[in-house]
């Protein structure tokens, strides 16, 4: 075999490792400067769905820039739901729950799709500072929409054997001067 | 530093990739030893450790914040960690490290492709090497590329692949991996490196000078602009300090090595070390024997406790060791150790260590009846616990899984202590059969090394046994065994084996199903009815189990409950239980054996439908593998608290249940992985048995309508709400 196909293997056995690694790709919903602190919201995925939803939380100084890290975090989360009803869905957020620890984050579970109101509320020591912004939250995804990547292993590996398979029968075909 | 983004199914791949290097690494050594063996090792796993560096460290949590934590991250992955993985000459020793028969009968077509060869060929050209290395750089840093990857997870994977690969296709004509000689003159790395350096320079250039926000996103976080310049400048000098180094070092040490020749090529002393290895790795097998008794007896210990902990603890699952333990972790790990190694829990059953015990005190002078000598006892008790694990709540009853276990015991002891041989295992046992069966998709079996050695033996010590050890008690004859069906990898017949010639081999997955060759103690699969209604069991039975978990079977079975009165939970149940582990299959069978009728003119019918029935069996493994690996993913702490409360009096940690993000991808892929073993094997059969293509497809058409049916209904359960069992919820 030469050397140059040989990667192949190697190639094949390291994309995933480097495809399924992914960083956290988090949107900023809303930043905005209260008194001495500012506040930022990220979404975990863009855009937010129903279910399960990770928010996070990033807490400045307005002077510096520097990252606070003793503030306490309340996420608010309002809307009506189909039948007139104001719903309303309140969640912690803390470092606890971060992958960055320099957030702070909840797993909030949003059950209706629709126009949600968000406030998150920061209070650090004596200074409290708020937030709000609008959050458009999509009806869920169909699951072949979020595993179609997986599914398409079968298609993928069954045209793979086929046209193995049609390499081999040309090899027999050619006669053992075409063998490696 | 508290920030790892810690993903499992990365970790599990990368983890995978430095096995499989590290096994091919190891078959290198045992044909020819080189010095240089350790530094390349050293390399290839110090390039996965940058590559899980750059994609799980705090680098990736903060690379949507800070510029410089994302360019830090794409320095690693395009400029450090594709030198180290070269550095390690990974094609030999990961093709060495895969299965023999998957490289030369799933790979080898490919890599002797003629336009594939081209095409690497072309690609391991400096040219064109340094133009992908160029393009991907240049096509990710132009802010809508770079802004469209921040933003999608998709997108954000492409761009880390695509500097990844092209860094491995731009490092290859430097670092020459190999195997092979490069047929470009040393002298091109030179120019390839500076002109490698100047683009660098710069796109560096560009992020520290050019004095405008280049990544909006950046901004929009950092709020002020001078932050967001300061990021930005921090990220230039990032790429451009570090990647100076990177390219120049190389680039001046060939420099040397042209102008001064003397770049030699050593010949390095190889020592042949096969026969030592060979005979340290039978030793091995029978260190491994010896632990079989230490295994059993903590078996043992685990299984008393459970037992105890059943009858006199709480009738509370998730605090109760029988609530957890038998159900949660006993199950998945059995399931494991047979997708790794094979059929570890009989090897390990308490059951026949009792029975073993018992033999001290019982003669166990009786035959196994003679009618009795098949898998219908077991068949029927595997139908029962279907029906009852869902109709009774086993699952949730610590007393009731206590007298189950109980009950083993004393059956184990009773048969065995009547019955000569390991009746009960072979015979009675449904949890052995379900054991064996799913070890014939388990990647070892016991088997003789070297058939020559067994033609001149007169003794057949693996059967009869010796002083050293007993034979065979399920009667499996080494020479004429084929596959792990009835082998409880007692590993009786290796201790007994005076030639050394009995071991534990490595076989492809599910081949020993291709083919229908007279088997010891058990025939031909294609004749026995008994075996083949068992294993349709054990694989429709896979779904049922998991279909009952899911909300809407769940509601199904609750309305008619309702429907039918309080007492009729039971019979709803088996209605369910029959017709989907019963009725179903048998209208499959019957209609896939009558498609099979036109095709072979009615010759030989019944055979072809058993043989074809045993190719099931890894789409239903698989199903067993994906729904068990739910419960121990999301349970395998639950057992702390019931320990706990055993151990300490009390618990204070309660096991709180959460779907892990990974779960149901790797669901997928562990039923995706039986179905195209399941394919593969239904394939091989059907050419085997007819040796033309177009008759082949026709033969094996209804079966593998019956597998993709199989497996479009393990991938709706899977995609359904699953009861979770064992914790508190």
């Amino acid at each position: 075999m030469r050397k140059s196909l040989r990667v192949v293997l190697a190639a094949a056995a390291l994309i995933a490792a480097t495809g399924t690694a992914l960083a956290d790709g988090g949107s900023l919903i809303v930043r905005k400067q209260t008194g001495s602190l500012v506040v930022s919201v990220f979404s975990g995925e863009s855009p937010v769905r129903i279910g399960t939803s990770d928010l996070s939380v990033m807490v400045q100084k307005a002077s510096d820039q520097s990252a606070v890290m003793d503030a306490t975090v309340m996420l608010r989360l309002t809307t009506r739901t189909p039948a007139g009803d104001v719903t309303e869905v309140v969640a912690p957020a803390t470092h606890a729950k971060a992958t960055n620890k320099t957030l702070y984050a909840a797993n909030v579970t949003l059950p209706f799709p629709g126009l949600w109101r968000l406030s998150a509320e920061v209070t650090s020591g004596a200074e409290t500072a708020g937030v709000t912004a609008d959050l458009n939250v999509l009806p869920q995804a169909p699951p072949v929409e979020t595993y179609w990547p997986y599914f398409s292993v079968i298609p993928f590996a069954i045209l793979l054997f086929l046209f193995n398979r049609w390499l081999r029968g040309r090899r027999e075909l050619a006669g053992p001067r075409a063998q490696p | 530093m508290a920030s790892w983004s810690l993903s499992v199914p990365a970790i599990a791949l990368l983890l995978v990739i430095a096995l499989v290097y590290v096994r091919g690494w190891r078959r290198g050594r045992r044909l020819i030893r080189d010095q240089r063996d350790d530094s390349r090792l050293i390399a290839f796993l110090a390039g996965l450790g940058v590559v899980f560096l750059a994609t799980e460290s705090p680098l990736d949590s903060f690379d949507n914040l800070y510029l410089a934590a994302h360019m830090t991250q794409h320095f690693l992955l395009m400029m450090v960690a594709p030198p180290l993985v070269l550095l390690g000459h990974p094609v030999l020793p990961l093709l060495r490290g895969l299965p023999k028969p998957l490289v030369k009968e799933g790979l080898g077509p490919f890599l002797t492709w003629r336009p594939l060869r081209r095409f690497f060929e072309l690609l391991s050209s400096p040219l064109v090497a340094w133009g992908v290395f160029s393009f991907s750089t240049i096509f990710w840093h132009l802010p809508y590329f770079y802004e469209l990857a921040l933003h999608s997870r998709f997108w954000h994977g492409a761009q880390h692949a695509s500097f990844f690969w092209s860094g491995v296709v731009f490092w290859w004509l430097i670092v020459e991996p190999g195997p092979g000689k490069s047929k470009w003159p040393r002298w091109v790395a030179i120019p390839y490196l500076l002109t490698s350096d100047l683009l660098n320079t710069a796109i560096s250039a560009a992020f520290v000078f050019s004095g405008r926000i280049l990544y909006p996103s950046y901004a929009a976080i950092h709020g002020s602009q001078l932050e967001t310049l300061k990021d930005q400048t921090l990220a230039g000098l990032v790429m451009w300090i570090p990647g100076e180094m990177i390219y120049l070092i190389p680039a001046f040490t060939i420099t040397v090595q042209v102008v001064t020749g003397s770049r030699t090529r050593h010949n390095y002393g190889v020592t042949r070390v096969r026969r030592a290895l060979a005979e340290a790795g039978a030793n091995r097998l029978l260190l491994l024997a010896r632990w079989r008794r230490p295994l059993q007896i903590a078996m043992l210990a685990v299984a008393v406790a459970v037992v105890a902990d059943g009858f006199f603890g709480p009738q509370i699952t998730p605090l109760n060791l029988a609530g957890v333990l038998p159900w949660i972790h006993w199950r998945a790990l059995s399931i494991f150790a047979l997708l790794l190694v094979g059929n570890l829990f009989c090897m390990a059953c308490p059951f026949t260590f009792v029975r073993d015990l018992g033999r001290k005190v019982f003669p166990a002078r009786l035959r196994w009846p003679r009618q009795l000598r098949n898998k219908w006892i077991p068949a029927v008790l595997l139908l029962v616990y279907l029906w009852a694990y869902e109709a009774f709540g086993l699952w949730d009853s610590p007393w009731v899984t206590a007298w189950i276990i109980a009950g083993y015991f004393v059956a184990a002891l009773v048969v065995d202590g009547l019955f000569r041989g390991a009746s009960f295992c072979k015979y009675v046992c449904p949890i052995g059969q379900f054991h064996f069966v799913s070890s014939l998709v388990s990647p070892k079996e016991v088997g003789v090394k070297d058939a020559q050695k067994c033609k001149s033996c007169q003794t057949y010590d693996c059967l009869r046994g010796n002083e050293r050890s007993r034979g065979c008690e399920l009667y499996l004859f080494q020479p004429k065994k084929a596959g792990n069906l009835d082998c409880t990898f007692c590993l009786d017949c290796v201790t007994a084996c005076p030639q050394d010639n009995v071991g534990l081999l490595s076989i492809m997955p599910a081949k020993t199903l291709v083919t229908d060759p007279y088997r010891s103690s058990i025939g031909r699969l294609s004749k026995r009815t008994d075996l083949a209604v068992l294993v349709l069991l054990f694989v429709f039975g896979a779904f049922v189990n998991a279909a009952g978990m899911v909300t809407p079977v769940m509601m199904w079975e609750h309305g008619w409950h309702a429907r039918l009165g309080a007492h009729a939970m039971p019979l709803v149940v088996a209605l369910f239980v029959l017709a989907g582990a019963v009725i179903l299959p048998g209208l499959a069978m019957v209609l896939a054996g009558g498609l099979n009728l036109f095709t072979l003119g009615g010759r030989g019918v019944m055979e072809t439908v058993r043989r074809f029935v045993f190719a099931l069996v890894p789409v239903g493994f698989g199903m067993w593998a994906a729904h068990l690996l739910y419960h121990f993913s999301i349970g395998w702490d639950a057992a702390w608290p019931a320990v706990q409360r055993v151990v300490a009096g009390t618990a204070t940690a309660f096991a709180m249940p959460s779907v892990p993000d990974w779960l149901t991808a790797a669901q997928i892929l562990v039923l995706n992985a039986g179905l195209l073993l399941t394919l593969w094997v239904v394939w091989r059969v059907a050419i085997g048995s007819t040796g033309r293509v177009r008759a082949a497809v026709a033969l094996m058409s209804p079966w593998a309508v019956v597998s993709v049916g199989l497996y479009l209904a393990g991938a709706w359960i899977l995609l359904q709400p699953m009861q979770m069992r064992g914790m508190m919820h």
